[in-house]
């Protein structure tokens, strides 16, 4: 008898559990569909024109500059521009996510509803990484294409390990405008985003010149940035792809781990900060 | 709208003939960026600009060769054009990135006509970064056996046949280097390996120049016979090809070619440029100015 009253509670415990859960994704899903179909009303993905153009002259005049290693820089500078484009879209948009919705006074609207403001913050979030998918995967099949007219076959299909640690590397990016635009105004949020973008390539530099260093506290600060500041050199891999190598998956997996990890601790953050402010 | 355009283009074109000239050494300005400084900073980019710099040794010495005031240039020796830049550009593109492979095997080909310890120094360092990569311990043999050191191109081919997956020609390289280092069968074998192996576009084409210049060695030296025993049979030197071309019917080029002649009837180099009959000295000579067979190499 006991044992069935225990067994249905916690079939009803399991019942709430996965309820609520839908719940969350139920409000959270739409936030995030909204932030993407915002995205590109806000011709966010015009960027692919100006990449889509880039990459065909460089199909056509690299062969002539590079003395036959066309496919090689098609390869680096294809994914450099998507690293770039993407961080300036991460950063840029991600900085007005939330701001936007405060000076349009939108946000009184939404947090009417019963919607917490950790799901904004996460709906927000995922939906600009939807965009930054989106934006990434057109960008990836354009690199691949031209590889493919310049005779890199093999190229084209490996490529695309690289391409999906760069879109880890801007889901961190992401995470840090948020953060940054939880509590400063959109400007400085993008300058420090970008600042965290350049110190996050060369904490490994950094850690290197940490060691090479007599003083027990300079190892210390050195330290301390490396591990603080997100290591985004864990995610670069144009250079090996442009020589035909594929991420082992352990590195990808290894990536995807420090990536889950860290946007948490940001989205963390930015919820706690966040949900210090007075909107009423 | 179209008038602004207008007078875009033509103040344009004004400033850009108004302003003062560079001094005529700037383009030789030592590098103000070394690669290794550059680590770091390159927001994991170190490819894209390893490429950069590749492309601008490739300008750089397109640079040289174009603006040179001599007429005929010596790709054994590329000094008088002082491109003493290409060195650190090469250096910073396999500095950013060390397994550019492209970069070592034009290294290997051009910087021994500039400076061979360069040369030496940067497939050396290729080996250190890619020790798995037999094709740079040819090319350093290749740069060893340029300048004559055929023990130690022995020595580096019996290295590189050693690497994994190394070909035979490796092995038989470094046999034949101790034997007949300095032959002209050697140095068809280097080249004709050379050719096909070449990454890129430039080294291919100075390979491919060198074998014609072989094959137009082979023909001069064949040629100068045949024009020796015309003066032998004939006490004199003959006026016109067409006089010797019976004599080289029976001559046996090597690898089976054959000579070639134009529709003008001349004897034509491997570049399709005509010989010239040095009638004085009974000799046959490139036409400096038609043939793109490169000055000869000893």
């Amino acid at each position: 008898m006991s044992e069935n009253i225990l067994s249905e509670q916690k079939l009803q415990s399991t019942n709430i559990s996965s309820k609520e859960k839908n719940g969350l994704l139920r409000r959270i899903l739409p936030i995030s569909l909204n932030t993407f179909r915002e995205a590109v009303r806000d011709r966010v993905l015009y960027n692919l024109v100006l990449f889509v153009l880039l990459i065909t002259a460089s199909a056509i005049f690299l062969g002539e500059l590079t003395a036959g290693q066309e496919a090689r820089t098609i390869v680096n500078f294809g994914l450099g521009a998507m690293l770039f484009f993407g961080a300036f879209i991460s950063i840029f948009v991600g900085v007005s996510l939330v701001s936007k919705e405060i000076e349009k006074r939108t946000v009184y609207a939404i947090f009417s509803k019963p919607i917490g403001r950790g799901e904004f913050i996460v709906g927000k979030y995922l939906g600009l990484c939807l965009t930054l998918l989106v934006n990434v995967l057109i960008m990836g099949v354009g690199v691949s294409l031209a590889l493919l007219y310049v005779g890199g076959g093999s190229l084209a299909f490996s490529i695309w390990g690289a391409i999906l640690l760069i879109f880890l590397e801007l889901a961190i990016l992401t995470g840090v405008a948020i953060l940054f635009s939880s509590f400063s105004s959109p400007a400085l949020s993008a300058l420090l985003s970008f600042l965290v973008f350049i110190i996050g390539h060369f904490s490994a530099a950094l850690n290197d010149l940490a060691k090479g260093l007599g003083s027990t506290f300079a190892k210390y600060v050195f330290g301390a940035i490396y591990y603080i500041f997100p290591n985004l050199s864990h995610f670069s891999f144009i250079t090996n792809t442009a020589h035909g190598e594929v991420p082992p998956a352990s590195m990808i997996l290894g990536a995807f781990g420090y990536t889950i990890v860290y946007v948490s601790i940001l989205l963390v953050l930015t919820v706690l900060i966040f949900s210090r402010r007075n909107f009423k | 709208m179209i008038a602004g355009f207008i007078a875009i283009y033509v103040l344009s074109n004004f400033l850009e003939s108004a302003r003062p000239p560079l001094p005529e050494n700037y383009a030789d300005q030592d590098l103000a960026v070394q690669g290794n400084k550059l680590k770091g900073f390159t927001l994991g980019l170190d490819g894209l600009i390893a490429d950069w710099y590749w492309m601008q040794s490739l300008q750089y010495i397109g640079g040289k060769l174009v603006n040179s005031e001599t007429e005929q240039i010596n790709l054994e020796d590329l000094k008088p054009l002082n491109p003493r830049l290409l060195y650190p550009l090469l250096d910073n593109a396999t500095t950013l990135d060390p397994h550019f492979m492209t970069v070592y095997s034009y290294g290997a080909v051009v910087l021994p006509a500039i400076d061979r310890e360069q040369a030496i120094k940067l497939i050396e360092k290729g080996i250190a970064n890619n020790p798995e990569e037999w094709q740079l311990y040819h090319n350093l043999g290749y740069i060893y056996w340029r300048t004559k050191d055929y023990r130690k191109a022995s020595e580096t081919y019996e290295k590189g046949a050693a690497v994994k997956n190394a070909p035979p020609f490796m092995r038989l390289m470094a046999a034949r280097m101790k034997t007949e280092g300095g032959s002209r069968e050697t140095a068809r074998v280097i080249y004709g390996q050379l050719f096909e192996q070449a990454p890129d576009d430039q080294t291919r084409e100075i390979a491919r120049l060198r074998l014609l210049q072989l094959d137009s060695l082979d023909e001069r030296e064949a040629v100068r016979a045949t024009l020796q025993q015309f003066r032998e049979k004939n006490n004199r030197c003959a006026n016109s090809w067409s006089e010797i071309f019976p004599l080289l019917k029976s001559v046996k080029l090597p690898g089976g070619k054959d000579f070639r002649i134009d529709k003008s009837n001349n004897l034509v180099d491997p570049t399709d440029a005509p010989y010239i009959l040095d009638k004085a000295n009974c000799d046959i000579n490139l036409d400096r100015a038609k043939s793109k067979i490169p000055p000869d190499i000893k």
